[in-house]
């Protein structure tokens, strides 16, 4: 019976250790989002069970082996003990009970992660290798996504080419995004300051680089911002031309694959493109003139590069003066 | 040196290469032909090289002579029932039937493909510890990553189909397998394939994790195809291993041996079994989907095409969740074999752990979405597959009581064996632990492709499999060849190796909460994790450097080993009641069952007997 | 129940043949006339259980060999269960093969020409009803009776190939169902080709199996060569009766 008492004794010692123990190490990261507490308050209770069961196992496993040891000189066996119905029975079904509470709970946490708000502003998000672009409904695009607080943001998400992940830690929340599909993100930002969305889902080479800042702001500097990009990128379209085109190819994230210097990444190099004769998969070879760049932008399987191969670069959400403001641009690129 | 150019290994792999290349050239022609570019990045096309890999695949098999006795049969022919094997090590590189051989052909193969593994896992650890590229470029970093996954992937299975085939047998009674030729037919086609994987890396490397999730999948270099192929090829090895032992263990027990008389390490097995011999085709289905995709244009997850690429997923992960059982039932069917014979008492509630052991695999068939909870699949999905999820914890939970009940009271001795018995316990259950946070759908979404699901799962991986396993040979060791491993040596081996795992895991949890994704060559140094990983980084040459003790252990003790010709633990089970090692077809007289097998302690009990001759 | 006379086993390969080739009949009339999903996987259902119980024998698996590890039953019984527990295998990949058809085209069906489904859904049929006969003959030691049975069977299984891979699948490209064009055309040509492949391997058994019989290495009491062959052939028939509602049966034409 002693035994008992101090392992009793122990695991009521130990489970609050260990609780207290994860909690001061502060392994999440700050709370950005409505949905952050919730799953924080889950993360809270799976810690507190766990600590639970870990000092369960731990203090008599721990106890036995120092108790039990053999001692020097000490020989034969230990004493034989039947099997317990009573006992087996019981430590299966406070688990079962346990998995039952435990699994209502994570239902429940996730609902509150996915309430919606009908009034939700809604942004349009490209994901593709290996960047981010960001539509805002007032016609602009972006490669930062700036937020109000306190309002409900839903993400309407679409990748151009393989599959991608929107994770930002101190929003909590990570959705895949799966080409051919819109997938929904649905979060509410509350707390002002800078964070950063990173794609947690392999998607080829560059994966790790692929990043882009979030900003969340109060609803004046938000709306200031929106104003401004809007003008700016209504002036942009206007003004057309090779720096519009050079604006606009940054924004698309055109140099995620087409460098400038010359370096070879996943697609062709924009340098001394322009009047140049492009040799085709095909065997052909055609001049580099302004109907090719045209085209190979709006469809850009039909005349593939050498040593490239077809099917990688999406077919980008592009207005015809955009394509012409960024095919000016490749233009002065000789 | 000679023999080993005359062995049936040799003869394979030159088979094989040489397979590889007609089947490349024929194709090649072909296209040649048919006026299509007959050449591309990686020398042959993808058509060529992945029709040559096929046929090198059919040539390993005919050039290996596997099959010889097979083709006897179809023409009518008579074989004989048993094959003597040479002396010395030929016969392991030899084909060989009797599963002792295979056995050891199995575990050796696993320890080279664990260590080939492990170092490409140094590598790019290394690569790690500091923020931007150091002397890896990006594809070479996702490829090391992707191909460390695979090879442990494929190490572990193979050490796995190891320590059953070595083991089964022996517990059950046993002569052999119920399928020899088919058992040896299960290791061989291991060789082909671990080739092509490899080979991967020579034909530009593959960026998609071992996951081959398509899109991405389809679009990667030649080397995808080879990974594709060579997972599909050691599947077999799987299908037919586990196809093999469920045989086995059904048929071929010794008289009294009933169901629940078995070592409980048997019915650990036949769980696993269980899960290789049907989940496996999964996987194997849906690379081949894939592979068409490349080859044909098949649009089964090309969306364009109305294809979709979350079904990979779903087939995928059908086998590839189940399969972790694969890699820790037999394990802590270890831990529930030998914590009796060190604690010197009866193993607790042997019928709850026995069932808990099909319990597990059972509910591993229903919870393969949980790794899909942020990959847009339907929604209301969600739900069912976290309670079936969270109910694996009851039967693992059974075990870990049994144990405790086990170790209670008994008298613990502490040789190298029972310390990773021990070590596997305490970090199987932190892997076990961090477990449900997963499970529960909303903290999932925050901590998949994450860290932390890296150092949960290499958790429950080392402590359900590792662990066991290095206690697996140090245990088993004497009994394969009558010499004892060095106590001391593997007494250092644990104690470098379990603290620097667990700080490894830990870390990795700890930042992977914080923001650190997985499978990325490099990290932005704003987070400021650079510490966190200069200490992964030196735990994981810890690690290395305490494998590399045990491996001079293991290589030194085979000739300079103790002698230990008897039963060097005083265990019950019946192989430990004949002097070591074994001849082939195992027990000279056939043993009777006449007792439970663990009844350490109870005066006068007895297990088994031996009766007079055939 | 298990017959042992020889007459007794061949006329009741006969009556559950003509169960199936109604039970197959009913089924496309359905298709035709009413579409009920749920009545056509019943249907495939009972299908498959008569040609497991009568011409597969799953019963046998529960068959006392003895306790002889020995013993040639033993070895036979044991190489039973093998055998069963590969189909089982197997089967995944189909079970997979049929999931992932459903979960791509939901209640739709690719463009096939039915006659021709038909046709050679019959033919397997046929195939496997001179199987069985082909088995009970060597049961009983008539050894004429088995080589003719197996010749058919063989000839039948060729017409099957014969008849998916050289008439239906230049049918159905000309159709406009190819392996590239959609996904429909995609998880057809992958669930035919992987069917197909299974009947190759078929028809090589059964070659194998034919060859052996007729030089006389198989006797009433020891033929298990055949009766694995027999059992594999009938699995591959088994997994047809779901192929075929699924592909050209089930849902409404996309």
């Amino acid at each position: 019976m002693r035994h008992f008492a101090i392992i009793g004794v122990l695991i009521l010692i130990l489970t609050p250790l260990v609780y207290l123990g994860v909690d001061a190490a502060h392994v999440m990261p700050i709370e950005a989002s409505a949905q952050s507490l919730t799953v924080d308050w889950m993360w809270n209770m799976d810690v507190a069970v766990l600590s639970f069961l870990f000092a369960v196992v731990m203090v008599p496993l721990v106890y036995s082996l120092i108790v039990f040891r053999r001692r020097q000189g000490e020989t034969g066996d230990g004493q034989p003990i039947e099997a317990n119905t009573k006992l087996e029975v019981t430590w299966t079904v406070i688990p079962l009970l346990l998995v039952m509470v435990f699994a209502y709970l994570g239902a429940y946490t996730l609902g509150q992660t996915r309430i919606a708000d009908p009034n939700a502003l809604e942004i349009n998000v490209t994901a593709h290798q290996w960047d981010w672009s960001f539509d805002y409904p007032q016609g602009f695009t972006s490669n930062e996504l700036h937020l109000p607080i306190n309002r409900q943001v839903v993400l309407k998400m679409q990748s151009l080419d393989v599959i991608h992940s929107f994770w930002v830690a101190e929003f909590r929340i990570k959705q895949d995004i799966v080409p051919g599909r819109v997938t929904d993100y649905r979060i509410t930002p509350i707390l002002i300051g800078q964070y950063t969305v990173r794609c947690a889902e392999l998607c080829g080479s560059r994966h790790a680089y692929m990043e882009r800042p979030v900003i969340v702001s109060s609803q004046a500097d938000y709306d200031a911002w929106v104003t401004q990009q809007a003008a700016a990128a209504a002036a942009l379209v206007a003004r057309g031309g090779p720096d519009a085109g050079k604006v606009m190819a940054a924004q698309n994230g055109c140099g995620a694959c087409h460098s400038l210097d010359g370096t070879k990444l996943t697609g062709p190099t924009w340098r001394g493109l322009p009047g140049s004769q492009v040799q085709l998969s095909d065997g052909t070879t055609v001049a580099a003139d302004e109907a090719y760049l045209t085209q190979s932008i709006v469809d850009p399987n039909a005349k593939v590069v050498l040593g490239f191969p077809s099917g990688i670069m999406p077919k980008f959400n592009l207005t015809d003066a955009q394509v012409k403001a960024i095919v000016a641009y490749i233009e002065t690129l000789k | 040196m000679r023999k080993l150019f005359a062995s049936a290994l040799a003869r394979g792999v030159l088979w094989q290469l040489a397979g590889w290349l007609t089947g490349a050239l024929v194709i090649t022609g072909i296209r040649m032909v048919m006026g299509l570019k007959p050449l591309d990045t990686f020398f042959f096309t993808e058509p060529a090289w992945v029709f040559g890999a096929f046929i090198g695949v059919l040539s390993f098999i005919a050039g290996s002579g596997i099959v010889g006795d097979w083709f006897k049969w179809a023409k009518g022919q008579q074989t004989p029932e048993h094959r003597e094997d040479p002396d010395g090590w030929e016969k392991y590189v030899g084909i060989s039937l009797d599963h002792k051989v295979i056995g050891i052909q199995y575990a050796v193969t696993s320890l080279v493909l664990l260590v080939v593994g492990g170092s490409f896992a140094l590598i790019f650890r290394t690569e790690l510890a500091q923020p931007g590229l150091q002397f890896l470029t990006l594809q070479w970093y996702n490829t090391l990553m992707s191909l460390h996954g695979i090879v442990m992937i494929i190490g572990i299975l193979v050490g796995v189909a190891g320590v059953m085939n070595y083991l089964v047998p022996l517990l059950i009674g046993a002569q052999d397998m119920a399928f020899p030729r088919l058992n040896a037919f299960s290791f061989w086609i291991v060789v082909p394939a671990v080739i092509l994987l490899l080979s991967s890396l020579a034909l530009g490397g593959f960026d998609t994790g071992w996951t081959g999730y398509p899109p991405l999948s389809a679009r990667a270099p030649v080397g995808m195809q080879m990974f594709f192929l060579g997972v599909f090829t050691a599947g077999w090895s799987s299908i037919l291993g586990g196809l093999n032992l469920i045989a086995t263990t059904l048929r071929m027990r010794a008289k009294g041996m009933t169901a629940f008389r078995m070592p409980i390490l048997v019915w650990g097995a036949m769980a696993t079994s269980l899960i290789t011999l049907t989940a496996t085709q999964l996987i194997g289905l849906a690379f081949q989907l894939v592979m068409f995709q490349r080859l044909l244009g098949m649009g089964f997850f090309d969306p364009a095409k109305g294809g979709n690429p979350i079904l990979f997923q779903h087939l995928f992960w059908f086998y590839s969740h189940p399969a972790v059982y694969v890699f820790v039932l037999p394990g802590l069917g270890v831990i529930s074999e030998l914590l009796p014979v060190f604690v010197r008492k009866p193993l607790y509630g042997y019928r709850w752990i026995a069932m808990s052991s099909l319990g597990i695999a059972l509910v591993g068939f229903l919870v393969w979405a949980h790794h899909m909870f942020a990959s847009g699949m339907n929604q209301y999905l969600q739900v069912p597959f976290m309670y079936s999820t969270l109910l694996v914890a009851v039967p693992t939970g059974v075990k870990f009581f049994s144990w405790l009940a086990t170790i209670w009271k008994g008298k613990i001795d502490f040789p190298t064996p029972m310390l990773f018995v021990l070590g596997g316990i305490v970090v199987f259950l932190i892997g076990g632990l961090s477990g449900p946070p997963n499970a529960t759908v909303a903290t999932d979404l925050h901590l998949t492709d994450t860290y932390f699901i890296v150092g949960h799962f290499h958790d429950t991986i080392f402590g359900g499999y590792v662990f066991p396993f290095f206690a697996a040979i140090y245990f088993w060791f004497p009994k394969a060849t009558g010499r004892r491993m060095n106590e001391r040596l593997g007494k250092l081996h644990f104690w470098i190796m379990t603290p620097a795992f667990l700080t490894l895991t830990l870390l990795m949890m700890r930042i992977g909460m914080l923001g650190m994704r997985r499978r990325i060559a490099d990290y932005d140094p704003a987070l400021g994790f650079e510490g966190y990983h200069i200490v992964m980084t030196i735990a994981g040459c810890l690690i290395a450097f305490s494998v590399l003790i045990f491996l001079v252990n293991l290589v030194r003790s085979v000739r300079h080993g103790e002698k230990a010709e008897g039963n060097v633990w005083n265990s019950r089970s019946p192989e430990w009641q004949v002097p070591s090692p074994l001849p082939s077809h195992n027990y000279e007289n056939p043993i009777e069952v006449i007792g439970e097998p663990y009844d350490y302690g109870v005066a006068g009990s007895q297990y088994i007997k031996f009766s007079k001759g055939h | 129940m298990e017959h042992t006379d020889k007459t007794g086993i061949l006329r009741q390969g006969v009556v559950v043949f003509v169960f199936l080739a109604v039970l197959t009949g009913l089924e496309f009339l359905i298709a035709v006339a009413i579409g009920a999903v749920g009545l056509l996987v019943v249907v495939a259902i009972i299908k498959v259980g008569l040609v497991m119980y009568y011409y597969m024998h799953i019963y046998r698996l529960n068959r006392d060999s003895g306790d002889d590890q020995h013993s040639p039953e033993y070895r036979t019984a044991t190489n039973r269960l093998g055998l069963w527990l590969f189909l089982l295998s197997d089967s995944f990949v189909f079970g997979a093969l049929a999931v992932s058809r459903f979960n791509l085209l939901g209640l739709t069906r690719p463009a096939l020409n039915q006659y021709l489904g038909l046709t050679v859904t019959s033919v397997l049929l046929l195939s496997s009803f001179f199987m069985n006969r082909a088995e009970a003959s060597m049961e009983h030691g008539d050894r004429r009776g088995f080589i003719v049975g197996m010749a058919i069977t063989l000839l039948l299984g060729l017409c099957f190939v014969g008849g998916v891979l050289g008439v239906e699948w230049p049918t159905a490209i000309a159709d406009g169902v190819t392996p590239s064009a959609s996904a429909a055309g995609a998880i057809f040509f992958m669930m035919t080709g992987m069917h197909a492949l299974h009947v190759v391997t078929g028809l090589i058994l059964l070659g194998i199996v034919l060859r052996n019989g007729s030089r006389g290495l198989y006797s009433a009491d020891k033929h298990w060569g055949v009766e694995a062959a027999a059992v594999y052939w009938h699995f591959v028939d088994v997994v047809w009766i779901f192929f075929y509602p699924a592909l050209y049966l089930i849902g409404k034409l996309s």
